[in-house]
């Protein structure tokens, strides 16, 4: 059980650590499109390569983000419950964004399949497969699904909800 | 009424799944899902992924996380110190005294943040102790700060106006500029309030301030130059056409590492907090975009939006009548959302009934700002309540009571957009190529 | 039964009123057994996700400009190869040379192809004037997608990417100086506010196309396929004339921008078609066989 708990702590984290490094590569990939800009140079692509960084740093920083409780949800009804119907009440919602994700894992490996099926390209300049930076969506939205489970199942087992509201986060987007 | 049904449907849902405390991007999701499962025919999954993966990949919101690590950098700095440092000598003088640093403290610093929170817990870290050991009244430190703060959505860069801009696919840079004199406005009309209380008010004693000659006046601003700096990389870059509204966020980001790393305020800690805030919160807002363009797809389909905004268009309200309704629509619903998930939220039904009354959209992005800042501190749920409350430990009531005059301010605004509506379309028509 | 029909332009643009009257067409034809909704503006689905849509069953019908799409395969870009067909006139003739191969590539990716409008022909804008390709070395071009970032490269100019809504923008704080398009896209963004010389180089004629899914037309009856045939027809050749008419009234608005629109200089134009030839050369060694068999139906 340990080991278990330790390794999909794991496994939050790498994934955030992997979307803050797509976080990075797009400062890079706006610098060096400027930089080749005013040099007279070409950098074909760089805004695809960036949107795709973009989805990539959402997705994968998913679960991290949850964990830490920087998701925004409205906390009225919640707050103003008493400690048993509380918890009735978290687990009616993480058991409905379970089902949402999962939801979402399905198709989404559909859609990716597809993608490959098709040969599918950016019609960009890059011209990218476009199945491997959906496969980075399709790999942080099982990475949610997991951590979403994972609470879910700790909220019944232990009776105990392991994700607190973190304030700042939540702030920063406003 | 088939509409009805539908309208009522999907409140419900949303309602239901909002309110019992579903995260909000997951709970649209659940929304549009429902919408679409009942009213259509087509394969919805494949069409969630369609859309989300076609928002999610969207280059304009690359400003998004970048505005948000540049203020994640800043909050571990020391440049709120240094900008009160250099504004209270030329603040002192005035009518209400040093509560002018809190409304100009933000004013200067929104110009280089792009979220109200931000602004507020960088310009609030430093001015509340300061102006409590002068025995400012609390009741004014507190409102000027919670309402001035939402600056940071006005004046660009602005979280705010960059979702707004990718939502109904305008120009953000455009939108940025129509903010600039408006936000200037609102400050002034903040400023003018603190002037005319501390005149009228009797128990108005703070402590005096040792007088400075202009010359040490002077000296002291030079504690302004940081910031100065990075206003005139971040605006300047767009203005002279070096960089585009997204690229100029990377500039601001490269300048606040730079300034960080000039203070020694920049270590491999803090370098790493500012980056892994900035992945979560962006993250968290991205979630919600994603759900809210899967939900608008979700309505298209039903053909709900256009349904209302024809309905809306039959009642011939006059472009002010609408304008009002929208007004008291956004105000209600402020109080219990955050200004993002109501733009995005509200945007697939509100679009085609602005654009129906011959709204200019650029107009309407600044008129949707003042109403989203008015949301930061209206209670049960307003960001800037909340961080007040961390900050204060004063109780949410007493922080909404004193942020009531500033509310009642932006109202004001409301008014004054509609009255001059140049306010904000002036700059943006007016951009013209400069020699350089 | 219901279709949804997304489209990427605005309700006004010609495109959208034209495919808004072929909708009212086939809703009355058919006495409302087939009912088409249209969603402009990419409301329902943003341009380049609509042929994966209506390809997928997402919606049942949706239009495209197809070129947007020659990564995937470079006969989508025939009606896009600079300089090949000048003209509407030549623009009809290539589409019906290109028209059986096409049908035949959309058919294999579950498509049917109902009819096709051109855009107003594209032509070039700049900030300052251009007589030859020597005046257009260094000068901050915008590109789109490889073959306008080619047409750059080959004139010696700097390709940059600006996305459609930042268009204005950056023509007007210089992060731009030139752009190929039709004269509808610089009078929509009011370009004379920044640049001053449209040159009427009428270098390709892009199409939109209105395609079902293949699934969807063979699901219907004789009688409804008769009905949405014959309103493609007159869809096709109303939306030329709307083509034509809007070149006009968008060249003199141009013009009363304070804009000097003109056709290009005999150089310009004579160094272009050399360009032209190039870029059609590339285009065919990345088409094949089939679209040699284009060109050469064309050119007969
Ligand atoms: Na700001
Ligand atoms: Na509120």
């Amino acid at each position: 059980m340990i080991a278990l708990r330790k390794s999909l702590d794991a496994l939050y984290t790498a994934a955030g650590v992997l979307a803050a490094l797509s976080l990075i590569a797009i400062l890079l990939l706006i610098l060096v499109q400027m930089l080749a800009r005013w040099t007279g140079e070409v950098f074909p692509g760089a805004p695809d390569y960036a949107g795709y960084a973009m989805a990539a740093a959402s997705f994968l920083a998913f679960a991290n983000a949850l964990n830490r409780g920087s998701h925004i949800r409205v906390s009225i009804v919640l707050n103003a419950l008493g400690p048993t119907a509380r918890r009735w009440l978290d687990i009616w919602c993480f058991a409905i964004a379970t089902a949402v994700m999962w939801y979402f894992v399905y198709y989404a490996q559909r859609f990716v399949f597809w993608s490959w099926k098709f040969g599918d390209v950016s019609q960009g300049q890059d011209k990218t497969p476009l199945w491997m930076p959906q496969g980075l969506m399709l790999l942080g939205a099982v990475i949610l699904a997991i951590a979403l489970t994972d609470n879910l199942l700790h909220l019944i087992l232990k009776g105990e909800n392991r994700i607190h509201r973190n304030l700042h986060d939540q702030a920063s987007g406003e | 009424m088939e509409n009805l049904s539908v309208i009522l449907l999907f409140l419900f849902v949303l309602f239901t799944l909002l309110g019992s405390g579903v995260w909000v991007g997951l709970a649209l999701m659940g929304v549009a899902w429902v919408g679409m499962e009942l009213f259509t025919s087509r394969p919805v999954g494949d069409v969630m992924l369609t859309t989300i993966w076609s928002t999610s990949s969207s280059w304009t919101l690359t400003a998004l996380p970048m505005f948000i690590w540049m203020g994640e950098i800043l909050y571990r700095t020391r440049l709120s110190e240094d900008m009160f440092r250099g504004l209270s000598p030329w603040m002192a003088p005035l009518p209400g005294g040093l509560v002018h640093t809190n409304i100009v403290g933000c004013t200067v610093f929104a110009a280089v943040s792009g979220s109200s929170a931000a602004t507020l817990t960088t310009v609030g870290k430093m001015s509340i102790p300061e102006l409590r050991k002068r025995q400012y009244p609390e009741r004014m430190v507190i409102g000027t700060l919670a309402g001035a703060a939402t600056l940071g959505l006005m004046i660009p860069p602005s979280l705010t106006l960059i979702v707004y801009g990718v939502t109904i696919n305008e120009s953000i840079t455009k939108l940025f500029f129509a903010g600039i004199v408006p936000g200037l406005v609102l400050a002034a009309m903040f400023m003018g309030y603190v002037a005319i209380y501390a005149k009228l008010s009797g128990n108005w004693a703070p402590a005096s301030e040792p007088k400075l000659t202009f010359a040490e006046k002077v000296r002291n601003s030079r504690f302004l130059l940081p910031v100065i700096c990075l206003i005139l990389v971040v605006i300047g870059s767009m203005y002279l056409g070096f960089a585009t509204a997204t690229e100029a966020a990377a500039f601001g980001v490269i300048g606040a590492l730079l300034l960080a790393l000039g203070q020694g305020s920049l270590n491999w800690t803090t370098f790493t907090e500012s980056l892994m805030g900035a992945t979560r919160t962006s993250a968290m807002i991205a979630l919600i975009l994603a759900g809210a363009a899967f939900l608008s797809l979700s309505m298209g389909f039903t053909g709900l939006p256009r349904g209302l905004a024809e309905l809306v268009a039959a009642w011939e309200l006059t472009r002010f009548e609408l304008l009002m309704v929208l007004l008291v629509f956004y105000i209600i619903l402020g109080c219990f959302l955050d200004g993002i998930s109501s733009v995005v939220l509200t945007m697939a039904v509100v679009e085609p009934m602005v654009r129906q009354a011959g709204i200019d959209l650029i107009w309407f992005g600044i008129f949707i700002v003042v109403v989203v800042e008015m949301a930061q501190i209206t209670p049960p749920i307003g960001f800037n309540l909340f961080v007040l409350q961390g900050m204060t430990d004063h109780e949410m009531g007493f922080i909404a009571r004193a942020a009531i005059p500033m509310f009642l301010i932006m109202v004001l605004m409301v008014f004054v957009l509609i009255a001059i509506p140049e306010l904000a379309t002036w700059l943006p028509n007016t951009l013209r190529p400069t020699t350089a | 039964e219901k279709w949804d029909m997304p489209l990427a332009y605005s309700a006004t643009n010609f495109h959208s009123e034209n495919a808004a009257e072929f909708a009212q067409c086939v809703t009355s034809g058919t006495n409302g057994e087939i009912e088409i909704t249209t969603h402009p503006s990419g409301s329902l689905f943003k341009g380049a996700d609509i042929k994966r849509a209506v390809q997928t069953g997402q919606v049942p019908i949706g239009e495209r400009l197809l070129s947007g799409h020659q990564n995937e395969n470079p006969l989508f870009g025939f009606d896009s190869v600079p300089f090949l067909a000048t003209s509407f006139d030549d623009s009809v003739a290539l589409y019906e040379a290109a028209k059986p191969k096409l049908e035949e590539v959309l058919a294999e990716q579950n498509l049917t192809l109902l009819y096709a409008v051109p855009w107003p022909p594209q032509g070039l804008y700049f900030k300052d004037e251009v007589t030859s390709v020597e005046d257009m070395k260094g000068v901050k071009f915008r590109s789109y997608n490889s073959a306008t970032a080619r047409l750059a490269e080959l004139t010696g100019m700097l390709p940059v990417t600006i996305e459609a809504a930042e268009i204005s923008q950056a023509f007007a704080t210089g992060v731009a100086e030139s752009m190929v398009s039709s004269g509808a896209t610089g009078y929509d963004r009011k370009v004379w506010e920044s640049l001053n010389y449209f040159y009427e180089v009428d270098a390709w004629l892009p199409r939109n196309y209105v395609m079902v899914n293949s699934d969807a037309w063979n699901g219907l009856g004789d009688a409804n396929k008769t009905v949405l045939t014959d309103c493609a027809a007159t869809a096709e050749a109303n939306g030329l004339q709307l083509s034509k008419d809007y070149t006009q009234f968008t060249m003199d608005g141009l013009a009363e921008g304070g804009m000097t629109v003109a056709p290009a200089s005999d150089t310009l134009v004579g160094e272009l078609k050399t360009i032209g030839e190039t870029m059609t050369a590339e285009w065919l060694e990345a088409a094949g066989d089939d679209g040699q068999a284009i060109v050469d139906a064309f050119k007969n």
